[in-house]
Order: C-alpha cells, then structure tokens, then sequence
C-alpha cells in the first residue's frame, strides 16, 4: 500500500509542478523524497548477504 | 547554452524518463515479472527524476530544479545499488530475468548515475539561468507538453497497477500474483 500511495504522491506532485506553485510543489516533493528514504529505511532491514 | 535549448534537453529528458517507465511495464506484462517492493521504490525515483524537468520547463531553467532531480537520482542509486548487493554472491540468479546480461536493478543504478552525471554536466551551463523570456513559449510548445503528460499517464498507471498488485497490504517480497485480482477471482 505505501508504494501505491509513494506513486500517488509523485503523480500529485508532477501535478503541482505543472499546474499549481512552485512553492507548493518543492515542499511537496520534499516530502515525497523523504518518505521514499523513509520507506527504504523500513526495507533495509533484510541482511546483507555479501561475498567478502 | 541557451535557455530555449535547455528547455528542449529538459523535455528530452522526460521521454528518457517515460521509456524507462514503459520498458519497466513491458517487463512487467510481457515477462510476467511482477516488481519487488525495491523495485517498484526505483520507478518511483524514477519518476520523481522528473519532477524538476517538468519545474524547469514551465519555471524556466533554475539550478534548485535540477538540484531536486540530482536528489532523486542519488536516491535512485542508493536503493538500486542495495538491490545489486543483495544478489552479489556467487551463485545468486537474481531477481527477475537479465537484460542484454544485466537484471533490471543493475540497470537502473547505470540509468541513475548517468542522470547524475548528466545533471552535473547540464549544470556547467550558466546562460540558460539568464533571463530569456522573450524566446520562450508559455510551457515549452508541444514537443514538451506532450513529453510532459506522457510521464505524468505513466506515473497514475502505476499508481493503479501497483495497487493491483499489492492490493491494501504489504507488498510481498516476491510478488507472484496481482492481490487484487486473486481476491477478484
């Protein structure tokens, strides 16, 4: 469900860009990008298998 | 560079963007690969690539708007490379087919550092932050717009393809059916 909303909020600030203000639309793509970071946070947590 | 022509890079960019997009649901529908709960988190950044092309074509060209893009790349190639370690071993398929040798995430971390490279080249040129709108159509004429609205389609299909696949859960780590649809049939 977060990656259907992370897309919605992406669709919405291309929206924002296009057609709304600039402002509105740089604080929400703040927004956008840290709940990206946020979400892979969330997923990083499986171990690293590495080869070293 | 002038801005007239920046604008034009910028609109380029976006149909770069849009084929990234489509190859990754041609992936998707044609293989029958769903994407992984990574990989859909590097179409996302994919798409968030955008957003500054799309400020920089309306607004005029600024350095915050490819600042934005440079923001998402760097993301992008962060959870591409983490997928890339995730399989590293030796003996590792990977997740999902491989492409002329390459899966799809190691793809993705050559697509996002080369939009990082290329930003930082792009920013070399300080004439297209000057002034110029006397030459510049409202938003960039319909080479751009069409550019534009293309990515932006994209983006809401994947918003509904995404839900289909995940449904109102988690998404699964390795995804096999559309939740929606199994719950449909």
């Amino acid at each position: 469900m977060e990656f259907t909303t992370l897309f919605l909020a992406t669709a919405i600030v291309m929206l924002t860009a296009w057609r709304g203000q600039r402002p509105l639309a740089l604080g929400l793509f703040g927004a956008v990008l840290i709940a990206c970071v946020v979400t892979y946070l969330h997923h990083a947590t499986d171990t690293l298998k590495l080869s070293f | 560079m002038t801005q007239a022509r920046a604008i034009t890079l910028n609109a380029l960019s976006l149909y770069g963007v849009a084929l990234v997009l489509a190859a990754a649901y041609a992936a998707q529908f044609m293989l029958q690969e769903l994407p992984c709960p990574l990989c859909l988190l590097q179409r996302i950044l994919f798409a968030a690539l955008a957003v500054g092309p799309m400020l920089n074509i309306r607004f005029g060209p600024r350095p915050s708007h490819y600042a934005m893009s440079l923001l998402a790349a760097v993301a992008g190639a962060v959870a591409s490379t983490r997928q890339v370690l995730l399989h590293i071993m030796p003996g590792d398929a990977g997740y999902g087919s491989a492409l002329l040798g390459y899966h799809y995430y190691t793809w993705a971390l050559l697509g996002f550092i080369t939009a990082i490279v290329l930003l930082a080249a792009i920013l070399m040129f300080d004439r297209q932050f000057e002034e110029d709108k006397a030459v510049l159509p409202a938003t960039g004429g319909a080479f751009a717009q069409t550019a534009v609205w293309l990515v932006i389609a994209l983006t809401a299909a994947n918003v509904a393809t995404t839900l289909l696949e995940c449904g109102f859960g988690a998404c699964a780590d390795n995804p096999l059916v559309y939740e929606l649809l199994k719950h449909a049939a």
